[in-house]
């Protein structure tokens, strides 16, 4: 069986400013991946590629070892199968969220995909009740708290029943509550056959959301690992500008060392 | 210039219906082929903008204030066939979905300031700004000048809408039947206030933005892309600028119609002025901050000829019913009265605001913010009645919407005063069936047709000409037997329709307008478009009061009005570029989730043996009225 996503030698710029450079990369079906890095390392870049939204300057790109391009997502049978196995939440929910109910949102997808009129309404329906959005069912997204909108958002693509999920910064301004509903559901998937491949900088929840992290800085791979090995690998996330050396004092010794916010609560020990 | 119901004949509304449906169609089409699937949330994403600008209130030379269209800024950016449409889904949705602005009048309204006002724009500023380059002083100038004309143009094309109502449509009698004012009066009538307060209004925004969007990103306003931009300055008011200023002021003040027009824009006047208390004084302060001279320029003396002319062919009368000739001057009488307050209390509040400058500055800003409040409780009040169980919220939508419909035209098509009396209650039986509070029925409604309509229609009873009724001993003015039913017939239609559009509008939460439009055969793409522009009218202004907020937050002490000119510009600036950035995201999401260039819906509607019941009641209604009001 052919890998989920295979990427060869893949570079994309904007405008002539390199985005993603010569990054090569295979993720299994059934895999979770994070990829974590800076703000500008590249990584909604990559998903959008993933997503077959953008498309490689150079290299290439396969889903399921067939290779996308724009012209094959144009071609009806194609495009139609790749859109509903493979779903996009954007870090945004404003973005992701232009219809005037969430009713009408969640809809949207397998009505642009052509299902029956009856299987629209039973599945909506029943992502609603799975997400616990029955009440909101006819709010308009301008009357939803941001943890809703990004349940919705959730919502909005989980109603294909996805094969593989691309999430951008899920957690990114969340209270720890909704935050923590959401990582709970990413983990209710782990051992079923989803691929899910999440960007996020939050080194926090990576044991919790993924098994492989790669590390990407400046649109190519830094490094690639278990949340584990990876977490330990102070000197590489201090590179990838993920965590920042901290300068304090204690007790009239003046020193600095690298610093993670794994723990959003408590002090960091350390020992001198 | 939003034209309400009522003052348009139905045949003038069908006509302008058929120039904006040319109009739409052509732009769907080439927008369409221009910019392929990326058009729907481009276009609505700027429409909501649009919007959104609108509803800044810019502080102009001379203690007043405008709003602007934002045409020229469409114009500008998007082309004149975009700007087309994203003008027009803004109109639809203040139509729609806020009631501001008529239904039967959408037609008229899109082809004046959306078809009208985005080709004028478009043509005045590829003339002047020509070849120049993008980072060049020309293009905000270019900006300025077509927002300038370009909102003239509209305001030129609905003033002859108005002027040749009196003339195609009266009756017998010669009572006219929709506008009442001939093209000479209402001409001047609506340019004065467009010369002044709303062309400087468009382009101090027009000019404003395209010289930030020069300083910041360079490549939106096309041309070579120049990276070293020169930062370029608002321009500001000169001495020169200042003088046509006051002397536009002085004229204002010397002639009646220039007073009325003051303020809101004459044919526009809607809630929110009549009720706050700071638009009241708006209307009178542009006159009054000036003194008057000892004897009026000749020009002025034309301009007022303008005024009396209808009168001399008419001999002085005695009253022949004296009731009525009470009844008349009483009404007279205390229009006078409320025009005098309002003028004292505008002076007041300006010797007021002279002392307390800060405030008096931050005035723009307040009222910026108050409006961009309005809209979120607006959307609250109508979330709040379409929930409850009343007559309009128990049928279909489409039948609201066709019912509405027919019952606005029939009104229209009504000649009688007491056929449309007869269909004002009517109307306000349905109203308060489909439990529209009483209180918005009698303040947010009829208040404000009783005030403003009823201010610009006074004039009315003098200039038109007809059958002496009564003169006005100190003012030697005559009041016609045409004059007034032509007044009290406008007044009643008004009435009704705005009645019959609010309850419509409070009752029928927006996705069922927008369903029901769609099951009318609207085009789905249209429906997207509304939806969308809709539904980011919030975000940005969500996101404009932010930016007011976080400004007034940090501005201590007076700001002149030249540097609150520049922050809405800026303001305007920054959230033009937030729109973009979001309309390629949404796109994006659009994308991802299946969307390849055809729109689908999801029809839930099911009509059931009521809704067809009511269609036929509502519609034999109608068909009986106009046959009874003929």
């Amino acid at each position: 069986m052919p890998p989920a996503f295979q990427l060869e030698q893949v570079s994309y710029d904007y405008e002539g400013i390199p985005a993603i450079q010569e990054l090569s990369l295979s993720i299994e079906h059934g895999e979770r991946v994070a990829l974590v890095g800076a703000n500008g390392s590249g990584k909604s870049t990559l998903l959008r590629i993933l997503d077959g939204l953008y498309f490689a300057t150079v290299g290439s790109v396969r889903f399921d070892g067939e290779i996308l391009t724009a012209e094959r997502l144009r071609a009806d049978g194609f495009g139609f199968a790749f859109r509903r196995r493979v779903a996009l939440v954007l870090q945004n929910p404003d973005a992701q969220l232009f219809n005037p109910t969430v009713f009408d949102e969640v809809a949207y997808a397998p009505l642009q995909l052509q299902w029956k009129r009856e299987d629209v309404l039973r599945r909506v329906t029943d992502t609603l009740s799975l997400m616990a959005l029955d009440a909101l069912r006819d709010r308009p997204p301008y009357r939803l708290s941001g943890g809703e909108k990004k349940r919705v958002a959730l919502a909005s693509v989980l109603v294909l029943d996805p094969e593989v999920l691309l999430l951008d910064e899920p957690t990114a301004a969340l209270d720890p509550r909704s935050q923590g509903q959401l990582i709970d559901l990413i983990q209710q998937w782990k051992g079923t056959n989803k691929t899910i491949i999440t960007a996020t900088h939050q080194l926090d929840i990576l044991e919790d959301i993924a098994d492989r992290v790669i590390v990407l800085d400046g649109g190519r791979v830094l490094a690639s690992g278990t949340p584990a090995e990876i977490l330990v690998h102070q000197e590489l996330l201090l590179k990838a500008n993920l965590i920042h050396a901290h300068r304090h004092s204690h007790g009239g010794i003046t020193h600095s060392h690298a610093h993670t916010h794994r723990h959003s609560h408590g002090a960091h020990e350390h020992e001198h | 210039m939003h034209i309400p119901d009522g003052y348009l004949s139905p045949s003038t509304c069908a006509t302008l219906y058929a120039g904006a449906s040319a109009g739409w169609y052509a732009s769907l089409k080439r927008v369409k082929r221009q910019l392929s699937t990326r058009a729907i949330p481009l276009i609505s994403v700027l429409a909501a903008f649009c919007f959104v600008v609108m509803m800044f209130n810019l502080p102009l030379p001379g203690g007043t204030t405008g709003h602007p269209v934002g045409v020229g800024l469409a114009a500008i950016v998007l082309g004149p066939w975009g700007s087309i449409l994203a003008i027009s889904l803004s109109l639809a949705i203040q139509a729609l979905f806020f009631g501001d602005g008529g239904i039967t009048t959408l037609g008229a309204n899109c082809f004046n300031m959306a078809i009208v006002g985005s080709f004028v724009a478009w043509a005045i500023y590829k003339l002047l700004a020509a070849r120049s380059d993008a980072s060049s002083k020309r293009r905000p100038l270019a900006a300025a000048i077509a927002g300038y004309v370009a909102i003239n143009a509209s305001a030129l094309c609905a003033a002859i809408e108005f002027g040749i109502q009196p003339m195609l449509f009266h009756d017998a009698s010669g009572t006219p039947l929709y506008a009442p004012y001939p093209l000479r009066v209402a001409i001047p009538a609506m340019m004065i206030g467009h010369l002044t307060i709303a062309g400087l209004a468009e382009a101090a925004i027009s000019g404003g933005m395209i010289a930030y969007l020069q300083r910041t990103d360079i490549g939106l306003i096309g041309g070579a892309k120049t990276p070293t931009a020169q930062p370029l300055a608002v321009a500001p008011s000169t001495p020169a600028l200042r003088r046509l200023w006051l002397t536009v002021a002085l004229l204002m003040l010397l002639t009646p119609l220039g007073v009325l027009a003051a303020g809101t824009a004459w044919g526009e006047w809607s809630a929110r002025d009549f009720q706050d208390p700071n638009s009241r004084a708006q209307i009178t302060a542009a006159s009054s901050n000036h003194q008057l001279p000892a004897t009026p320029p000749s020009g002025i003396e034309k301009l007022s000829s303008v005024w009396t002319a209808p009168f001399p062919g008419y001999a002085p009368s005695f009253v022949k019913n004296s009731t009525l000739g009470y009844v008349l001057s009483a009404m007279f009488g205390v229009g006078i009265l409320l025009l005098v307050s309002l003028l004292t209390i505008s002076l007041a509040r300006q010797r007021q605001s002279n002392k307390v400058p800060p405030k008096h500055r931050h005035h723009f800003i307040e009222q910026t913010l108050s409006g961009f409040a309005k809209t979120f409780s607006r959307a609250l009040q109508s979330e709040h009645t379409a929930a409850q169980s009343g007559l309009m919220q128990a049928l279909d939508p489409r039948v609201r919407l066709v019912g509405t419909f027919a019952l606005v035209l029939a009104t229209l098509l009504c000649g009688r005063i007491q056929t449309v009396a007869a269909l004002l209650l009517l109307a306000s039986v349905l109203a308060l069936a489909s439990r529209v509070p009483a209180r918005t029925l009698l303040i947010g409604v009829w208040l404000v047709v009783l005030g403003f309509t009823g201010v610009i229609l006074l004039p009315a009873l003098f200039l038109t000409p007809g059958q002496p009724l009564y003169v006005i001993p100190a003012l030697h003015l005559t009041i016609t037997q045409q004059g007034l039913r032509a007044v009290l017939l406008l007044f009643l239609r008004v009435g009704t329709t705005v009645t019959l559009t609010t309850s419509l509008v409070l009752c029928t939460p927006w996705n069922h307008v927008l369903k029901a439009l769609r099951s009318l055969r609207v085009p789905t793409e249209v429906v997207t478009m509304l939806a969308m522009t809709h539904r980011y009218i919030f975000l940005l202004t969500e996101s404009a009061n932010q930016m007011f907020e976080s400004r007034q937050s940090r501005t201590v002490g007076p700001l002149s009005s030249s540097d609150t000119r520049a922050m809405a510009t800026r303001t305007a600036g920054v959230l033009f570029s937030k729109s973009l950035e979001l309309s390629q995201e949404v796109y994006l999401a659009m994308l991802s989730r299946g969307f390849a260039g055809e729109v689908r819906l999801l029809s839930e509607f099911r009509m059931r043996g009521r809704d067809y019941v009511a269609t036929a009641v509502l519609v034999a209604t109608a068909g009986i009225v106009v046959w009874i009001g003929r």
